[in-house]
């Protein structure tokens, strides 16, 4: 019988999880179409965002686009890992 | 937003965003072969011409032209960056195989006269290379022929004298830029 590992508290979570999972397909992001494409409030996916982020799982560049502020985020190695650990423990259950 | 998720949905949530993702490609490739398609044949058959049926002491000044159009393709893809708001794996693969291939043909233009002029060969296999991967990143059949249309102009070129080289080249870069590359731009609507 297999052990069933814990899932990542950081990720089993709606908002993270999809950021996480659209991120893990791209070479990068910006924030306007992270909003967009998981229809979170700005407010709500800054604070995940953060999230994600002190936990080294993304990485947030702030720069500018014209005069405008510009947010890109872009997933790291830890995210990688932590990505497929979660996706290797989800299928764990599922079986 | 609730916090708690069961297994399904959050394999649900990893499909849609994953398949959000993949929506995403950009679509500009046909604009670089339009270009380079149009400048190369244009100056290829110039050089042709002044050096087979005139006395003109320049006839390649016809490549003069790629300065203007390597200044164009610059500027179209930092308004393309700063259009898009993402950057995808496949989009970045995309730009390197024409970075390496264009280093490639530059080494090859710096030395010509030590692979005896044949330089017109190997650009043509060069670019045969580079529309062979492109075709196949983008599951495009028209540029894979394109990419057969060029290594088989090179071939020819190596058995022709400097001069006719340049015809041959107009006519690779014709069977494989420009009319894949059409074809590419209606796909693309």
């Amino acid at each position: 019988m297999k052990g069933f590992s814990p899932l990542d508290p950081l990720l089993h979570s709606q908002l993270r999880l999809a950021v996480m999972s659209l991120l893990i397909s791209l070479e990068s992001a910006e924030f306007t179409f992270i909003k967009e494409k998981t229809g979170a409030t700005a407010g709500n996916l800054s604070v995940q965002i953060d999230k994600l982020s002190t936990a080294g799982y993304i990485e947030v560049i702030k720069s500018f686009k014209g005069k405008k502020p510009l947010t890109t985020c872009k997933v790291t190695k830890a995210g990688i890992t932590a990505f497929e650990t979660y996706v290797q423990a989800l299928k764990n259950y599922i079986e | 937003m609730k916090e708690e998720l069961s297994h399904t949905e959050s394999l649900k949530i990893i499909n849609e965003m994953i398949s959000e993702a993949k929506n995403n490609y950009e679509q500009s490739g046909s604009f670089y072969f339009l270009l380079w398609g149009w400048v190369v044949m244009v100056a290829n058959l110039g050089h042709y011409f002044l050096d087979k049926f005139t006395s003109f002491e320049y006839p390649f000044i016809f490549w003069l032209l790629t300065f203007p159009a390597a200044i164009l393709a610059a500027w179209h893809g930092s308004r393309q960056k700063n259009k898009s708001q993402v950057k995808t794996h496949f989009s970045r693969l995309y730009g390197e195989v024409w970075v390496a291939i264009g280093i490639c043909m530059v080494l090859t233009l710096l030395f010509m006269s030590k692979i005896n002029f044949n330089h017109s060969a190997i650009i043509l296999l060069l670019a045969g290379a580079g529309t062979y991967l492109s075709g196949r990143m983008l599951k495009f059949r028209p540029l894979i022929f394109g990419a057969f249309a060029l290594w088989l102009a090179g071939i020819v070129c190596f058995s022709l004298p400097m001069t006719d080289q340049y015809l041959v080249g107009a006519i690779g870069i014709l069977a494989g830029y420009l009319i894949p590359g059409y074809l590419l731009k209606s796909a693309e609507k």
